[in-house]
C-alpha cells in the first residue's frame, strides 16, 4: 500500500530533519526555529519577527504591527559586557528596521534606513551584532515609516556588570504608549489640512465668558487679541490627542488594569519608558512618592519626587516602597489632559485603587512664545538675532523666540505646585564626565515649525532641504538648541551621549533624549567618539517625518 | 533608483472641501449652492481647483465660476496662486487669467483675494473672507462674505461695472466629526449699481435673503 | 523510528520549556480572570559593595585610544573575515569579520558594497578572506581589495 508507507517515510524524513536541526550550529538553528512568544527574552542570541497582527484596544478590531506577535514587543534582557546577536526578520509587506534607542552600537548596527543600512526588505532577515558596554533601561523600535505608531516597540533591560547601586526586591517595566485605530498616514494628512484637527480643547465663547468673569473684560479681550494677532492658540499642547488616542500602559488600556504585584514593605523598581509617538505624560502614583534613580539608562543621584514629566523616548527608573496592604494607581496623564494610561501596584491580582481625576489642561504662555519675562504688548527695544531675522516669515517658521529662556529648573506647565515634580536641574550623575575637555566649538540650532501648515524642521529647513552636520571623530562640541516653537520637542541624537548642562557642572547627566520646552534655550556637550552617520531628530514621530530630522556625520 | 531616505518629508497629499453645500430657501423657491476647493501637491507647491455656482429653482445655473490654479507657499501664512478662471453657467462663458493670494490673516480671518484679466481687456477682482467663531468645541458660527468687482460691464452675464455683487452668510455648523458638519444659516445675495439695474431689467430680484441648510464636508 | 520521532520532539520542546521558565509568574497563586499581570524581572541581588555604579559611558574598550589618536587623513582599514553571501548583481558581499581596531569596529556581520574594479568571481560563501575597506564620501565603507586568506576551512 503506497499510502501509509509514503506517509510514514515522510514522517521519518521530517523527524530526521528535526534531529539534524537540533544538532545544527546555533545561529542556523535559531534562524529556522519559530520566534518565541515569551514576553521576556534573555541571553545573547535573539530572534525577532516583525509582522502584522490583530489589535483590539477600543473594542474595534484593527490591524497593527508587532514583534513576535506582541505589543509591546518582548522585553530584551542583556548583560553589560556580553555581545548580543539579534536576527530580525521582516514579515511586513513594506521595508522595516529596528533601532536600539540609547544603545551605543557601531553605526552599521544603529538601524536607521538610509544612514546605517538600507533597511530590512520584506521577507529579509538582518542580523544585528554588537557588544554591550552600558547598563540600564532602554527600548527598541522600528525606524521605518510609522511602524512605531502601529506597535513596533519594546523594552530593553541591561543588567549592570558590577551590580546595582540601590537594592530592590521587584522589578517591572512600565512602557507607556499611544494607540490610534486611524492609519498614521491619515493622521498626518488631517494635520496638514487642519492643524487643530485633534484639538477639542480650544478657546470658545464659553471660555471667553469664564475668563472675562475671572479677569475682567478688558484683560480678556487684550489677551485674545494678543494671541489672535500672532495667529496662535495657547491651547496647542499636543498635536494628536485623546480624540483619537487610547493611552496604553504595557500595551493595556486603562480599563484592563495592568497590575504589578508586591509584598508590603518591598522595594519595587519601576522602569518607565515613553514609547509613544506623540504624547508627553505626567506620571505619578497617588499616595506613593517615587525615588528617581536612573534617567535615560544612566544612574543619577536619587531624587524623591511625587511626579515627573516623561517626554517621548525618555526613560526614568524609580524605586518605590509601598508599605500598606493596599493597591496603588500608577497614573500617567497626557500633558493635554485628554486621556491617561493607568496601571496598578497591588499585593494581590484583581485589586484596584481610585483613579485620580486629570488635572486641568495647561495653557501656553508668552514665555512659551519666547517672550520670557516681557510684559505682554511691550517690546523693550529688543531685536531679533541675525539668524532670527532670517528665519522670520519663512514658510516653515511661524515664530521666532525673541527672548528664549533657560528654565531647566522648571518642571513644565500644567504641573500643580502642590506636588514635588522632577526637573532636569535635579538630575546629577554619579560619576563626573568621562571627557574633561571643554568643547572646541558650538553648534546652534533653532527648533522651528509652522503649526498651521504642519511643517517642522531645524533652522526653518526640513531634512530634505538641509546638509548634514559634520563632526570630526574625537572632537567635543556643544549643541545649543533654541526652541522657537510653542511645543515641546524631545530631541534625540543617535549613537553619542548628550551631556546636558543643567547646573551640575562635571556631574551633568548623560541623556539620549532631551525635551526642549517651548521658548527654551539649553545646551549639551557631545563627544563624537564613534564614527558614522547618526540620526538626529525630534522624537515626536509626525514631526520627524515632516522634516524635523538631521544627519550628524562623524568622520 | 533614489537611495532610501531615513524620513520622507515631501509627501504628495490631496484634499478637497465643500465650504458651501446648501439648499437656500426664501419662502417661495429653493436654490442649491455649492462653493468648494481642492488641492493636490506638496507643502510648497500645489495644484488647486475651485468651483462655485448656484442652481436656481427654474433650472438655470448662475454664478458659475471655476478656477484652476498653481499655488506656491510664499510666507508663513499665505500662498500665491495663479492660473485660469472660467465662468461657465447658463449665461455666456467668460475666461480670465487669475492671480491672487490665499491664507490666514491676523486674528484668524480666512482670506482670499484674487485679481482677474480677460482676453477682452476686462479686469475683475474677488474678495472672500470668513471667520470661525467657536461657540463650543463642536458648534461653530461662521460669518462669510464674497464680493465681486468688475472694471467693465458685461451685459451677457448681467454684471455691471464697479461693485457687482455680494454673497454673504452666517452659518452655524455642528462638527460631528471634523470632516462632516451639517449646518443652518441665513444668507444674503445682492447686486449693486449697474449690476442691480441689469437684474431689475431682466425681471430678477436685486437682493434676496434666504434660509440655508447644508453639510460642510471635506476629505 | 517512533523513538527517533519522540526524541526529536522532546529536543524541540526543550527551548520552549526553557523560555517558559524564564518568564516567572506572580508570587501569589490567586488569579483574577483576565487582569494582565506584569513580568517581574526579579530583585537586584546583593548590592555592589562599592555603591557607585560602574556606568561606562565609553563606546568600546578602544574608545580612549580612538580619542587620543589624531585623525590622520587615512580612511581605509584592513581586516579578516568569513564570507556569508555574495551578490554579483548588486556587487555586494555579506561578511562576518573580526574586530577592526583601526576604525574602532568590533566583530560584526554586515553587508559591504564592493568597488566596481574588484572581481568577485573567485569569492565564494564560506571562504576566509583578507580585505581592505575604504570610507566613501558618504560615510559608508566599501571593499577595495578582497582575497582568500589561504587558510581554507
Amino acid at each position: 500500500m503506497t499510502g501509509p508507507v509514503f506517509t510514514r517515510r515522510r514522517l521519518l524524513r521530517a523527524a530526521a530533519a528535526t534531529s539534524a536541526l537540533t544538532l545544527a550550529p546555533s545561529p542556523l538553528r535559531s534562524a529556522l526555529a519559530a520566534p518565541s512568544r515569551a514576553p521576556l527574552l534573555s541571553g545573547t542570541e535573539f530572534q525577532l519577527e516583525i509582522g502584522a497582527m490583530p489589535v483590539n484596544v477600543t473594542g474595534r478590531p484593527v490591524t497593527g504591527s508587532g514583534i513576535n506577535g506582541q505589543i509591546p514587543a518582548p522585553i530584551l534582557r542583556w548583560r553589560e559586557g556580553d555581545t548580543v546577536a539579534l536576527a530580525v526578520t521582516n514579515r511586513l509587506s513594506e521595508p522595516s528596521s529596528i533601532h536600539w534607542h540609547g544603545i551605543r552600537t557601531p553605526s552599521p548596527m544603529d538601524g536607521v534606513p538610509g544612514l546605517s543600512f538600507a533597511g530590512i526588505a520584506p521577507g529579509e532577515t538582518f542580523v544585528y551584532r554588537f557588544p554591550v558596554h552600558q547598563s540600564g533601561t532602554y527600548w527598541y523600535h522600528s525606524h521605518s515609516g510609522f511602524q512605531e505608531q502601529t506597535g513596533v516597540y519594546g523594552p530593553i533591560v541591561i543588567v549592570p556588570k558590577g551590580g546595582y547601586a540601590q537594592g530592590f526586591d521587584r522589578d517591572y517595566v512600565v512602557m507607556l504608549s499611544d494607540w490610534s485605530n486611524e492609519n498614521p498616514d491619515t493622521i498626518v494628512s488631517n494635520l496638514k489640512f487642519q492643524s487643530d484637527y485633534y484639538n477639542f480643547g480650544q478657546r470658545t465663547l464659553g471660555t471667553f465668558l469664564e475668563d472675562a468673569q475671572r479677569r475682567g473684560l478688558a484683560d480678556t479681550v487684550a489677551d485674545r487679541l494678543e494671541w489672535g494677532k500672532m495667529r496662535m492658540s495657547p491651547t496647542d499642547i499636543l498635536d494628536v490627542s485623546g480624540a483619537t488616542y487610547t493611552y496604553l500602559l504595557n500595551g493595556q488600556p486603562p480599563g484592563a488594569n495592568w497590575t504589578a504585584l508586591f509584598r508590603p514593605g518591598e522595594r519595587v523598581r519601576l522602569r518607565f519608558i515613553n514609547a509613544s509617538s506623540m504624547s508627553i505624560f505626567d506620571v505619578r502614583i497617588e499616595d506613593l512618592p517615587m525615588t528617581v534613580v536612573q534617567a535615560d539608562g544612566n544612574d543619577v543621584v536619587p531624587v524623591i519626587v511625587d511626579e515627573f514629566r516623561i517626554s517621548v523616548a525618555e526613560t526614568y527608573d524609580v524605586i518605590v516602597r509601598p508599605t500598606a496592604d493596599r493597591a496603588y494607581t500608577i497614573f500617567a496623564q497626557a500633558e493635554d489632559r485628554t486621556g491617561y494610561a493607568r496601571g496598578t501596584l497591588a499585593p494581590r491580582p484583581g485589586m484596584a485603587a481610585a483613579i485620580p481625576s486629570m488635572d486641568s489642561r495647561p495653557l501656553r504662555t508668552m514665555t512659551d512664545m519666547g517672550m520670557g519675562g516681557m510684559e505682554h504688548g511691550e517690546m523693550p527695544g529688543m531685536e531679533l538675532s541675525p539668524e532670527g531675522k532670517r528665519l522670520e516669515g519663512q514658510v516653515g517658521v511661524d515664530n521666532v523666540a525673541m527672548m528664549p529662556t533657560e528654565r531647566l529648573n522648571h518642571a513644565g506647565e500644567g504641573l500643580p505646585t502642590g506636588r514635588r515634580a522632577l526637573t532636569y536641574a535635579d538630575l546629577r550623575s554619579f560619576k563626573p564626565e568621562s571627557d574633561p575637555r571643554p568643547p572646541s566649538h558650538e553648534i546652534t540650532l533653532h527648533l522651528t515649525g509652522n503649526m498651521e501648515r504642519f511643517i517642522w524642521g531645524f533652522d526653518g529647513k526640513k531634512f530634505s532641504e538641509a546638509e548634514p552636520i559634520m563632526l570630526q571623530r574625537g572632537e567635543r562640541v556643544r549643541f545649543v538648541l533654541i526652541n522657537d516653537s510653542m511645543m515641546e520637542h524631545p530631541i534625540h541624537l543617535h549613537g553619542l551621549w548628550s551631556e546636558l548642562d543643567n547646573g551640575q557642572g562635571e556631574y551633568r547627566p548623560y541623556k539620549h533624549t532631551i525635551n526642549v520646552k517651548p521658548g527654551e534655550k539649553l545646551s549639551y556637550l557631545v563627544t563624537a567618539d564613534v564614527p558614522g552617520r547618526w540620526a538626529y531628530h525630534c522624537h515626536l514621530l509626525y514631526h520627524m517625518e515632516s522634516g524635523m530630522f538631521r544627519e550628524v556625520r562623524v568622520l | 533608483m533614489e537611495p532610501v531616505q531615513p524620513v520622507m518629508d515631501r509627501p504628495i497629499l490631496a484634499h478637497a472641501i465643500l465650504n458651501e453645500n446648501e439648499g437656500r430657501w426664501n419662502g417661495s423657491n429653493t436654490q442649491y449652492r455649492w462653493d468648494g476647493e481642492g488641492w493636490v501637491g506638496t507643502d510648497y507647491d500645489k495644484l488647486w481647483i475651485k468651483s462655485e455656482g448656484t442652481l436656481q429653482s427654474n433650472g438655470m445655473l448662475e454664478d458659475g465660476e471655476h478656477q484652476f490654479l498653481y499655488d506656491r507657499a510664499i510666507t508663513t501664512y499665505f500662498d500665491l496662486q495663479g492660473g485660469l478662471r472660467s465662468d461657465i453657467d447658463s449665461r455666456r462663458t467668460r475666461n480670465w487669467a487669475a492671480l491672487g493670494i490665499q491664507g490666514l490673516a491676523p486674528y484668524f480671518f480666512d482670506l482670499e483675494l484674487t485679481g482677474y484679466a480677460s482676453g477682452e481687456g476686462h479686469l475683475a477682482a474677488k474678495l472672500e473672507a470668513s471667520y470661525d467663531l467657536l461657540l463650543t468645541q463642536r458648534l461653530i458660527l461662521q460669518p462669510q462674505v464674497e464680493i465681486d468687482l468688475y472694471s467693465k460691464a458685461d451685459p451677457a452675464r448681467l454684471t455691471g461695472a464697479g461693485f457687482a455683487d455680494i454673497d454673504t452668510g452666517l452659518r452655524l455648523r455642528y462638527e460631528f466629526s471634523r470632516n462632516f458638519a451639517p449646518y443652518i444659516g441665513v444668507v444674503y445675495e445682492g447686486q449693486f449699481g449697474q449690476t442691480a439695474s441689469y437684474a431689475k431689467r431682466a425681471g430678477e430680484s436685486t437682493g434676496d435673503f434666504r434660509f440655508a441648510f447644508g453639510v460642510r464636508i471635506w476629505f | 523510528m517512533i523513538a527517533l520521532l519522540c526524541r526529536s520532539l522532546l529536543i524541540g520542546l526543550v527551548p520552549i520549556a526553557f523560555n517558559a521558565c524564564v518568564s516567572p509568574g506572580p508570587a501569589s497563586t490567586e488569579q483574577e480572570a483576565a487582569v494582565p499581570l506584569g513580568v517581574d524581572l526579579g530583585g537586584s541581588g546583593p548590592v555592589a559593595a562599592d555603591t557607585v555604579p560602574t556606568e561606562d559611558h565609553t563606546a568600546s574598550p578602544t574608545h580612549v585610544r580612538q580619542m587620543q589618536m589624531a585623525h590622520e587623513g587615512h580612511n581605509d582599514a584592513h581586516g579578516t573575515g568569513t564570507v556569508n553571501a555574495v551578490d554579483p548583481a548588486q556587487h555586494k558581499v555579506n561578511m562576518s569579520h573580526a574586530p577592526i581596531p583601526e576604525i574602532g569596529w568590533p566583530a560584526m556581520t554586515m553587508e559591504f558594497p564592493v568597488a566596481p574594479s574588484v572581481d568577485l568571481k573567485a569569492i565564494k560563501p564560506g571562504m576566509s578572506v583578507n580585505f581592505t575597506i575604504e570610507q566613501q564620501p558618504g560615510g559608508m565603507y566599501e571593499i577595495r581589495v578582497i582575497a582568500p586568506s589561504g587558510g581554507g576551512r
